[in-house]
């Protein structure tokens, strides 16, 4: 079964005679829509936008736009010097997706970026392309590996707690067979495919301290993308998201929980059981205590980042039997005999 | 494994320029145009935030994917935060339903 071709005009939604300005205005059109800075979390979001990036990489470049439309996919091994790939090749490159060379790269205008691009020295997401390369071009930090950011799940207990994580990755590094430049012996390279690159796992391990919340990013200095020439490696930033709690709610560093009572309970008085992050507590229920009354139970909340703790609330709710015995209906009547609560009044 | 959790460590301009790629010009332009916060520093050097060079990248990608200048870029940030915490208090209250 043949691969199917990828279609940038397909995927940026136009005509194959588009205009320059039409391909900017499509691909502008659905960066909005599909950028991660724009969604946050969103794999689907992702993935769209790395096909628009890489589409629109190759038809914004009149040189390559034209190789494209002259060679399919197999644009970038006619362009690295392969000649017309021999029949058959069709596709081969399809699983090492955007990671051939890039010659992107935008006008910034009065404001000195340089070029974003990748050099393709490695990287898991769509971030590594976007953050790669900083200031390449003018002598400074030429080669540092690019900078990574990922999301990375935590339970509420971990964030409270902290802990240590193991976290599996796929980091693109230069392949060995080829050198990186995804041809061997004028051919495509066959153990890379033609990319230039190989995705190796890598291990690394994250201490995660007490106290982090849904939103920090963690930084782990020189775990990003490996540098070339022997320098230094970018950073791994990692942005915390807490999955939501079961039974906790988070306010800042304090937790809420809702806690039922039975209405003696609250009439009376009790002592009772309360969950807290750390187990449970006791808690003393003050006698005529009300529905959606709050107890705070002082430092029982999270840890902090820098030292000491927030504190619980517990939100009381009154709930009642569903089911009663023949003997608490007596005494239910019986109270309504003889009370003289008059709770609308 | 060295792990960095202070994201308010403090950076100096130069430092920050370097990391994202940018001059120094166009970093001092940020700040005086409010578009990153300093951090209130022992010394008379004014200092960013490691935060900010993360920030600055967002910034930059924005830029060049969709055409928006910094002050734009900053908006769409600042928005694009609340609706993330509009979005996690709402899936909070339909959880506790």
């Amino acid at each position: 079964m043949a691969a199917k071709i990828k279609d940038y005009y397909g995927v940026l939604g136009v005509k194959r005679d588009a205009s320059d300005n039409e391909i900017k205005q499509a691909y502008r059109k659905l960066a909005r829509k599909f950028h991660p800075d724009l969604n946050p979390g969103d794999k689907v979001a992702e993935e769209k936008f790395k096909e628009l990036q890489e589409a629109y990489d190759v038809l914004s470049d009149p040189e390559n736009r034209k190789l494209y439309d002259q060679y399919g996919e197999n644009w970038r091994a006619v362009k690295a010097g392969a000649g017309a790939p021999p029949p058959g090749w069709e596709g081969a490159q399809r699983s090492a997706r955007g990671a051939g060379p890039r010659t992107g790269g935008f006008d910034f205008g009065d404001f000195d970026f340089g070029s974003f691009r990748s050099q393709g020295a490695g990287g898991f997401d769509i971030f590594e392309e976007m953050f790669g390369g900083a200031g390449r071009g003018r002598g400074r930090r030429s080669g540092r590996g690019a900078d990574i950011e990922s999301e990375l799940e935590l339970s509420l207990e971990e964030a409270h707690r902290g802990g240590r994580r193991t976290l599996e990755m796929q980091v693109a590094e230069a392949c060995p067979t080829c050198g990186g430049t995804g041809l061997k012996d004028g051919k495509p390279c066959e153990t890379c495919r033609g990319s230039g690159q190989v995705l190796k796992p890598k291990t690394i391990e994250v201490n995660i301290p007490p106290g982090v919340r849904d939103g920090s990013t963690i930084r782990l200095a020189g775990q990003g993308g490996t540098g070339s020439n022997g320098s230094e490696p970018g950073d791994l930033y990692l942005r915390v998201r807490l999955r939501p709690h079961p039974v906790f709610t988070v306010k800042g560093d304090d937790l809420e929980v809702e806690l039922p009572i039975a209405p003696w309970e609250a009439v009376l008085g009790a002592r009772v059981e309360a969950p807290t992050i750390d187990g449970k507590v006791e808690l003393k229920i003050p006698p005529g205590a009300k529905s959606g009354q709050r107890l705070r139970l002082r430092n029982q909340g999270l840890n902090k980042r820098k030292g000491g703790r927030g504190d619980e609330y517990v939100r009381l709710k009154i709930v009642v039997p569903k089911d009663v015995s023949p003997e608490e209906r007596r005494l239910y009547e019986e109270l309504q005999r003889i009370s003289r609560f008059e709770p609308r009044s | 494994m060295t792990s960095d959790f202070d994201l308010d460590e403090p950076l100096t301009f130069d430092v920050v320029a370097e990391t994202v790629g940018a001059r120094r010009a166009l970093i001092v332009r940020l700040v005086q145009r409010g578009l990153i916060e300093t951090l209130d520093g022992p010394t008379d050097e004014p200092l960013l935030p490691r935060r900010a060079v993360v920030q600055l990248r967002r910034m930059q990608r924005l830029r060049r994917d969709l055409g928006v200048n910094f002050a734009g870029a900053a908006i769409i940030l600042d928005l694009v935060g609340r609706i993330e915490q509009l979005n996690r208090e709402l899936a909070e209250m339909h959880r506790l339903k």
